[in-house]
């Protein structure tokens, strides 16, 4: 039983919601959580970047994950969060996100990879499962990778 | 003690030696005979071998020994200044800058023993004279014989006045019944001598190989601080001779001379309680008879403490005594964050004491107002701290220009000014590449050979200027020839043969336009590629660099004249004054560094030139360009029918108008990165906090123009 249980891991995850689907976002990456603030428009950027943000005297971009995952536009309620992810190569980014759940711990065996990788999934490395239900794990490279 | 310390020191002292090496050898070029030039230039080579030697790069050493061979017969007169010897010299010099970069890198110097060169200067040596080989055997040992001759002459010796404390006469009383001898000595080290505590420290070496070191005075840990003058005394058993010591510790380097003899116990000072008082004025005493005779000019009264005076520890031969202090860099860009930080709050302080109309509050109106001014000037400062002077830079491109007038078989001349100019001390890291590439390409490109000059009644030698200077906020660096300058029509038709612009382009293209072709990737106009320059790499790389320093560079040329590259770049990076305005709504910064004036134009006096909207502003015709388009922001609904706001911006000579919603005013304000993630926008350079928090961008006029 020792063994098997130092095989095993578990990554804690933030749940999110976006429309009705939550999502999981790998813990380790968050930095922050903030409320919904003014933004900064900057002009000739990617339409799923809203702007930058003042984050404790960092200058922080801003990105709508709706947007980015071509669902419908963001509408701002009073539950709306920006996440703010660190990244090693390309710093502080936030995310959009409708609401900010909880955190859950996955172990690595109850998450499965999703198949298909080409389809709407393309941001969903698998899907965990909890007592509440499903949720999808984002892939976070590919949130915020140029090309797609 | 462990050398390794003096790495650091080392360095840059043998990086100033080779520079006023290579400075002196050119000013010999010019002037063979020039008596002070040769002294300075033996002076450096010797001091050189020193330090190479102390630190223990026997190479080095040997190089330099001999390079020292060399003008030390210049300086007797037996060799004469020859043109080969000057090429030889300047190898010498590469040769050692090699070493001194392997050891920058790695802490050893390497493995090259450089024996062509050795025999070249050995060459020189032999082929001077044949009295030259007598002559420095001669020097050599009356050098020696000086030892012992000072030592016979040893009258009232320092090393008589140490005094001894319980502990020491025990273990001397030990030594002598072991049939050791105690000896004192003094050891004098040359004025000149810059490492004089690894000096003291490889003197201490020597004995100790030969018997026991009991005390020194200075203690050990003074002469390890260098908290002695040029003399320390020290009392050895052995069971060696004297002789032997003392030529053991007169092999070191730099040491001048080295006296001792063999102790008499009964006659020194033992410290015991009833001999202290008397003790302490006969050192005292010592010291003031030393004082007149080593260093007149520090009067300063001799404390009664027993620690050496430590006025003047400046080596001879550099009478400005620059009291400055090493910091690493980072720490400086730490404490420039900090004063960001603060001028971020400070903005904040001025916004929210300019919100409330309370007439209460003036007393915080007027801090406010102080405080401003104090973080101004504290932000001053600190970026005065990091100014550097482009000396560092400029000064290896005379020898350069030598070495490429040798090469390219032309002749040219080098003239540069304002190298006391000061900036920022990354910008002078990185503008060395960019400032050569110009200068090899004027010497490559833009001068003529000497008969094509002759032709043209120009002068044969050709001048090429490198001029530094201030102008507002800017340090402008100008590279300049008076040769043949830009052919356009030979540029326009490689560019259409390469394919960068098409035969119609061409056509329609301003002189000027097919002058910035040149900073197109890949362009190259030289004829034949010669490994000077016109690699088909070069000005791209040095707009690219110039640009990454928030700077810019201009070419203005006159066929057959000559050609001007101005580079022109920002005094610092991190915090600008600029103009706020208003734009759809939105704020937006720019630097004033940029901005000529501010014009409120009637709408009626807007003209269309090519379709373009253009001003008439005191005899020139300015572009319009409206910030609305540009910055893709919303219109607002009551715009001025009649006027407009328009900020002139200038690039060099270009001008052009920027045209915005409102005028906020001047701030000072941070540059901040907008992140790597965001790099696509090209006309927004960075993003500055305001004083409610909320985030405003820096509009780069320089792209727009």
């Amino acid at each position: 039983m020792d063994e098997l249980s130092t095989v095993r891991t578990s990554i804690q995850y933030i749940v999110v919601k976006l429309g009705e689907e939550r999502f999981g976002i790998n813990i380790s990456y968050v930095d922050n959580i903030v409320r919904m603030q003014r933004m900064t428009r900057v002009p000739e950027v990617a339409p799923y970047i809203k702007g930058v943000i003042n984050l404790r005297g960092e200058v922080v971009p801003v990105m709508s994950t709706r947007i980015k995952m071509g669902l419908e536009p963001d509408v701002e309620t009073n539950a709306t969060r920006i996440i703010i992810l660190k990244f090693e190569q390309q710093g502080f980014i936030g995310f959009i996100v409708d609401a900010v759940n909880e955190v859950v711990t996955l172990d690595t065996e109850s998450i499965e990879k999703v198949a298909d990788q080409k389809q709407d999934g393309a941001f969903v490395q698998g899907v965990g499962k909890t007592n509440d239900g499903l949720i999808s794990i984002l892939d976070l490279n590919a949130l915020i990778n140029e090309q797609v | 003690m462990d050398v390794s310390q003096y790495l650091d020191i080392f360095l840059d002292e043998a990086g100033e030696h080779l520079q006023s090496l290579s400075d002196q050898i050119m000013i010999l070029e010019q002037e063979p005979e020039n008596e002070d030039t040769i002294n300075e230039i033996f002076r450096a080579a010797h001091s050189l071998k020193g330090m190479a030697g102390t630190m223990g790069y026997k190479n080095m050493q040997n190089l330099t020994h001999d390079m020292e061979n060399v003008f030390s017969e210049v300086r007797n007169g037996n060799i004469k200044i020859k043109s080969d010897m000057i090429d030889v010299l300047f190898q010498c010099l590469d040769a050692l800058e090699a070493y001194t970069n392997n050891i920058r890198e790695s802490s050893d110097e390497g493995s090259e023993t450089n024996e062509n060169l050795i025999k070249a200067l050995n060459d020189i040596l032999n082929g001077g004279s044949a009295g030259s080989d007598e002559g420095s055997a001669e020097a050599k040992p009356k050098e020696e014989k000086k030892a012992p001759e000072a030592a016979a002459a040893s009258g009232d010796e320092p090393w008589k006045h140490i005094k001894l404390g319980d502990t020491e006469t025990t273990v001397l009383g030990e030594a002598l019944k072991q049939g050791k001898t105690p000896y004192g000595l003094t050891v004098k080290v040359q004025e000149s001598c810059i490492l004089k505590a690894a000096r003291a420290f490889l003197v201490f070496k020597a004995v100790e190989e030969l018997g026991e070191v009991i005390i020194s005075d200075p203690s050990t840990q003074d002469i390890e601080d260098e908290k002695f003058e040029f003399e320390f005394s020290l009392i050895t058993i052995s069971d060696k001779p004297l002789d032997q010591i003392i030529s053991a510790a007169s092999a070191v380097s730099e040491i001048e001379s080295v006296t001792g003899g063999v102790l008499d116990l009964d006659n020194t000072e033992i410290e015991s309680e009833e001999d202290e008082e008397e003790a302490a004025p006969t050192a005292e005493a010592s010291e003031s008879t030393e004082a007149p005779a080593e260093a007149p000019k520090t009067n300063a009264p001799a404390p009664a403490s027993a620690a050496p005076a430590k006025a003047d520890k400046k080596p001879v031969g550099k009478p400005v005594v620059n009291r400055t202090v090493r910091v690493d860099i980072e720490k400086l860009d730490v404490l420039m964050n900090l004063v960001s930080e603060l001028i971020i709050a400070k903005n904040s302080l001025v916004a929210a004491s300019g919100s409330t109309e309370d007439r209460i509050n003036s007393a915080i109106t007027d801090q406010v107002e102080y405080l401003e001014s104090v973080t101004t000037s504290l932000h001053e400062s600190v970026m005065k701290v990091r100014m550097v002077p482009i000396e560092s830079v400029v000064s290896k491109f005379p020898r350069m220009i030598r070495d490429l007038s040798k090469k390219l078989g032309k002749k040219m001349e080098l003239y540069m000014s304002g190298e006391d100019t000061e900036l920022d001390r990354t910008v002078v890291d990185e503008i060395g590449d960019p400032l050569m590439h110009l200068l090899r390409n004027s010497a490559d490109h833009g001068l003529e050979s000497a008969e094509i000059r002759k032709e043209r009644g120009k002068p044969e030698v050709g001048s090429i200027f490198l001029d530094a200077y201030q102008e507002g906020n800017n340090v402008i660096i100008e590279v300049r020839d008076d040769g043949n300058g830009i052919d356009t029509e030979a540029v326009k038709a490689k560019a259409i043969e390469r394919g960068v612009i098409t035969p119609e382009q061409g056509d329609n293209m301003s002189e000027k336009e097919i002058i910035d072709l040149l900073f197109n990737a890949g362009f190259s106009t030289a004829k034949v590629v010669s490994d000077v320059s016109g690699r088909g790499v070069g000005l791209d790389v040095v707009k690219s660099k110039i640009e990454s320093l928030s700077g810019e560079v201009e070419v203005k040329s006159r066929l057959g004249e000559g050609s001007t590259w101005t580079i022109r770049l920002p005094l610092t990076l991190a915090i600008i004054q600029a103009l706020m305005v208003t734009v759809g709504g939105e704020k937006y910064a720019i630097s004033l560094g940029s901005i000529q004036t501010i014009e409120n134009i009637s709408r009626s006096s807007i003209k269309l030139v090519e379709n373009k909207e253009v001003i008439h502003l005191r005899g020139t015709v300015i572009p319009l360009i409206d910030l609305h388009d540009v910055l893709d922001a919303p219109r607002l609904d009551e715009e001025d029918p009649e006027h407009i706001i328009v900020v002139i911006v200038k690039k060099g000579d270009k001008l052009a108008g920027l045209v915005v919603d409102e005028l906020i005013g001047q701030q000072e304000v941070v540059i901040k990165s907008l992140g790597k993630y965001i790099n696509r926008c090209k006309v927004i350079s960075g993003a500055t906090i305001l004083g409610d928090g909320e985030v405003a961008l820096i509009l780069d006029a320089n792209v727009l123009i």
